[in-house]
């Protein structure tokens, strides 16, 4: 065999992965690459001549666009992050169970609008949009579970990531078949059209009713999680699942209790989606669905303060990194490229910390 | 108990029956088939799709029992009866569902369910009307659960026969735009065979059916003796090998010749996913690299071959020469498109190397979606004509063979690519490289302690994928002459992946099948195309719970299961001497795939 150099005892301690340098060099490179373009596109986009450029009140409106999709994209993520924690699956269908609620919202949107009802009593027929979307997600959430997740616990981990893919396909197509390929238009009450001024900030009145709502929401479950019997099992469950059920757990109750919530939770986000939009039609869930996956992923998945702050970055990154950055490069219509920015966002992260923002550094599992 | 099968269980089982029928009341088949007749005019494939959720339902609901560790099998006539009475069950919930959405008002629920239409009650009732019509319903489900229980329990000597022959009878209904047409290519009448521009004659039907169950006969009285040499002269003599790939290869090419344009562009279509198939086979039944953008190749092979052969951009006055455009021929651009595809295959595997399973999954999904983005945005116009698209694609012509203008000539190059990339595949698999590959997707860290270089053949793995996809990408673009982003969206992935997971993960004739089952029929039978996405993700869902292995699995792999099964579980195979039994007393056995497979 001959005698053993330095070099060779290092390489076998160190392993293959860190023995090749280029896999960091390319990774640097990258990263330079990427600071670069950016800070050049926006002084170049900063800079450009008076006429040219955003206003301070273009600025502020993406600044309040983004933070309201952001926290929309918070919600969804929710979904993800608490069935990721729990099962260690991506719930790919889960965009899917934000449309369903959606839907179920317009047609009652759609019947109150018709009657009157959503003009005269506009906080209660939202309150009922709002009841209606979550219950149905909900529904949807847990008949997922049931059929296409539960028969395959046990299976190898991209055994249900592949069948969550195909019950995505399976339910937006099922929306089609169901009722119709055309977008729907969605009402909105006469007393959310329009504007409210608060502390000088002049915001549209959808926009506060999204605000509230996700933080109510996003207390609400941290409270739940943090306080009651149900959430400590949901922790003690995410945390290992077999010691949990020796500790006489019902594991696959708190399974469907985290589904349960994932899809309220989607319809909350359906509903402020909706009213947002004014637009519902059935692949409306895909786009939604991976940016607050990737939100998810951003914030740390497993984590729910994550999953809020991830949603929020997000929402600000498709509505400030398009004007901020490619105006300057003088990209031809540079909002078509906004969902460009959620996956380059959510690549990077992946590869240089996987464990997202608020994770602990990197995830064991990538 | 009725034979074995609780009471609850036929209730239970029927009652699923009866919400699937009214799922596919609601999502709109029944209403699209009404009219497709298969047989004569009364069975048409709507009528079939009438019986099917009751057939399926006491199919599963008599399926034999495991109690403690033994198989009961259910007899045969109380197995007929519980098959009716939970077609009954299921009958009886349908006919509620249609009582109801009739007394509701159709009107009012087509507010919401776009298809309850009054053609489908009366389809329903078989132009009856509401009261009259829903007993026949009601007895459709019962014969429907009869048959199911017939399937599952009767003799196999009786069974057999008359499953094959019934399926032939409809696979031979359903494909009644080729068959008929093969008849005329060959000179042959098909009158009696098929009434015109339908389905099956009564006669044609009877007479499958016949030959059919009589070929299951013959080849069961045939004995174990008589397979067994063909099998074993197909195996050991290398002159019937070689016969048997001639013969294959002579029917391949003889092929579009029988068929006529219209089914050689269908076969087109299905030869663009088997390339596609057999790349993304290598990434991820080989490699078990999760790759759900591999659409990115496909666009890089389809617009990388437009530029290189010197297409126009669309434009809103006319065509215009792209920013970049190198002028070449077809047959010397396409290998610089794989070559180049091979590379993009690094770039992209390169940063990705450290992630494994679903985090690998979702950030090539990003990639993919990037290029779909990057594809349709204005931004990529000068280049690639952004969203209006290229056309002009090179013809790819050489003398008389002109594969864009032909189908039946495409036909033969995209055969020639196919050929190609199915044997350099098959080469690689049975390579060293392959067997690292297998090494690498059981267990990565043991791979690495064999000394198997992770990141040369996971990088390996992605250049080949790319490269093969590529070529799927160059051949669309010729088919086509022109493109637009909607055909390089993140479907055209999922595609790919419900074709390579339903023939089987790492296994090429499986590639084939699932692209001939996913593409191919729905090519052939127009009525299916609304629906094709709808099935594609049934499908997925169905395979990974029911049959994760696919259609066609890999033969190594099935092997070393078997292997597992018997040494893991003899004790079972004493007791019972009934594989089935084994399979649903290991935990995870029903899977029939190993854990590691996937992972």
């Amino acid at each position: 065999m001959g005698t053993v150099t330095e070099e060779q005892v290092r390489g076998a301690q160190l392993g293959r992965l860190e023995r090749l340098p280029w896999r960091r060099v390319i990774l640097i490179v990258l990263s330079v690459l990427i600071v670069s373009i950016v800070t050049i596109g926006a002084y170049k986009t900063l800079t450009l001549p008076a006429d040219a450029r955003y206003s301070a009140a273009a600025w502020r409106d993406f600044i309040v666009l983004g933070l309201a999709q952001g926290s929309i994209y918070a919600l969804i993520a929710l979904g993800y992050t608490l069935v990721y924690g729990i099962l260690r699956m991506i719930n790919f269908a889960h965009g899917e169970v934000f449309m369903f609620g959606a839907f179920a919202a317009f047609f009652f949107s759609d019947a109150f609008e018709a009657s009157g009802f959503l003009d005269s009593n506009s906080v209660s027929s939202m309150a009922i949009l709002l009841v209606v979307a979550m219950l149905t997600s909900m529904g949807v959430a847990v008949l997922l579970e049931r059929i296409a997740y539960r028969p395959l616990r046990n299976a190898p981990r991209l055994v249900p990531l592949i069948t969550a893919i195909g019950a995505s396909l399976f339910l937006q197509n099922t929306a089609r078949g169901f009722f119709g390929a055309q977008s729907k238009g969605f009402g909105v009450p006469t007393a959310l059209e329009g504007t409210w001024t608060i502390f000088g900030l002049t915001l549209e009145r959808t926009q506060v009713v999204v605000f509230v709502t996700v933080i109510i929401a996003v207390a609400g479950l941290s409270l739940f999680i943090a306080r009651t019997t149900t959430g400590k099992s949901m922790r003690a469950v995410a945390a290992d699942s077999e010691i949990a059920s020796l500790m006489g757990i019902h594991v696959d109750r708190v399974i469907v209790t985290t589904f349960a919530i994932g899809g309220l939770l989607a319809g909350v986000a359906a509903v402020l989606f909706s009213i947002t939009f004014q637009s519902v039609n059935f692949s409306m869930g895909f786009r939604p669905g991976i940016a607050a996956f990737t939100a998810a992923v951003l914030g740390g998945i497993g984590s729910i303060s994550g999953a809020a702050l991830g949603g929020i970055t997000i929402g600000l990154m498709q509505s400030l990194g398009p004007a901020l950055i490619l105006t300057g490069y003088n990209v031809p219509s540079p909002f078509q490229l906004k969902d460009a920015f959620t996956f380059l966002v959510l690549v990077l992260v992946l590869i240089f910390r996987p464990g997202g923002l608020l994770g602990s550094g990197e995830a064991e599992k990538v | 108990m009725i034979g074995g099968v609780a009471r609850r269980s036929i209730v239970r089982g029927g009652l699923i029956g009866g919400v699937a029928a009214i799922y596919v009341a609601l999502v709109g088949l029944y209403t699209k088939f009404a009219d497709l007749e298969l047989v004569g005019e009364q069975v048409t494939l709507g009528r079939v799709l009438i019986v099917a959720p009751a057939l399926v339902a006491a199919y599963a609901v008599t399926r034999p029992r495991i109690v403690a560790g033994e198989r009961r099998p259910v007899a045969f006539g109380p197995g007929v009866a519980a098959g009716a009475q939970t077609g009954a069950v299921t009958g009886a919930a349908f006919a509620a569902a249609v009582w109801f959405a009739y007394w509701f008002g159709i009107d009012r629920i087509r507010e919401i369910f776009v298809s309850v239409t009054e053609p489908l009650i009366e389809f329903l009732t078989f132009g009856q009307g509401v009261p009259a019509g829903l007993p026949l319903l009601v007895g459709a489900s019962v014969v429907g659960g009869a048959v199911g229980g017939f399937a599952r329990t009767a003799p196999a000597r009786v069974r057999d026969p008359v499953s094959i022959g019934v399926v032939a009878v409809l696979l031979l209904g359903l494909l009644q735009r080729i068959v008929p047409i093969v008849f005329v290519e060959l000179g042959f009448e098909a009158r009696w065979l098929y009434r015109s521009g339908s389905g099956l004659t009564l006669l044609g039907a009877a007479l499958i059916f016949v030959v059919a169950a009589g070929a299951s006969v013959a080849w069961d009285r045939g004995g174990e003796r008589a397979r067994d040499r063909v099998r074993k002269t197909v195996e050991t003599a290398p002159a019937a090998r070689l016969g048997l790939l001639v013969g294959i290869l002579a029917t391949l090419f003889v092929l579009p010749l029988l068929f006529g344009s219209v089914i050689s562009e269908v076969l087109s279509q299905v030869m663009v996913y088997v390339l596609l198939g057999i790349g993304l086979n290598i990434v991820v039944g080989y490699a078990g690299l999760l790759d759900l953008g591999y659409v990115a190749f496909f666009a890089f092979g389809a617009y990388s071959t437009a530029v290189l052969t010197g297409a126009f951009l669309n434009t809103t006055t006319g065509a215009a020469e792209p920013a970049l455009s190198a002028d070449l021929n077809f047959y010397v651009a396409v290998w610089l498109v794989a070559l180049l595809a091979a590379g993009v295959g690094l770039l992209i595997g390169a940063p990705v190397l450290r992630l494994r399973g679903d985090y690998l999954a979702i950030v090539t999904l990003g990639l993919g979606e990037i290029v779909s983005v990057i594809t349709a945005s204005r931004w990529a116009q000068p280049l690639i004509g952004g969203p209006q698209g290229m056309r002009g694609v090179t013809k790819a012509q050489i003398g008389g063979f002109n594969p864009q203008d032909h189908p039946q000539q495409f036909y033969y190059l995209a055969l020639a690519f196919v050929l190609l990339a199915l044997f350099v595949s098959w080469r690689l698999a049975s390579s060293r490289i392959g067997r690292a590959w297998n090494a690498m997707r059981e267990d990565e860290q043991v791979a690495d302690a064999m000394g198997i270089s992770i990141i040369k053949f996971k990088l390996l793995a992605f250049a080949m994928g790319g490269a093969i996809g590529s070529l799927g990408g160059a051949l669309f673009a010729v088919n086509l002459g022109s493109l637009t982003p909607a055909s390089f969206e993140i479907l055209v992935s999922i595609t790919a992946l419900a074709v390579v997971i339903l023939g089987g993960l790492g296994s090429l004739p499986g590639v084939v099948v699932g692209a001939l089952v996913l593409i191919g029929l729905p090519g052939l039978l127009r009525e299916f195309e609304e629906y094709r996405l709808l099935i594609y993700g049934g499908a997925l869902v169905a395979i990974m719970v029911l049959r994760p292995q696919g259609l066609i699995p890999n033969v190594r792999r099935s092997r070393e299961l078997e292997q597992e099964e018997v040494t893991q579980d003899a004790w079972a195979k004493e007791v019972t001497g009934e594989a089935e039994a084994i399979a649903a007393v290991v935990p995870g056995g029903t899977l029939g795939v190993e854990p590691e497979d996937l992972e």
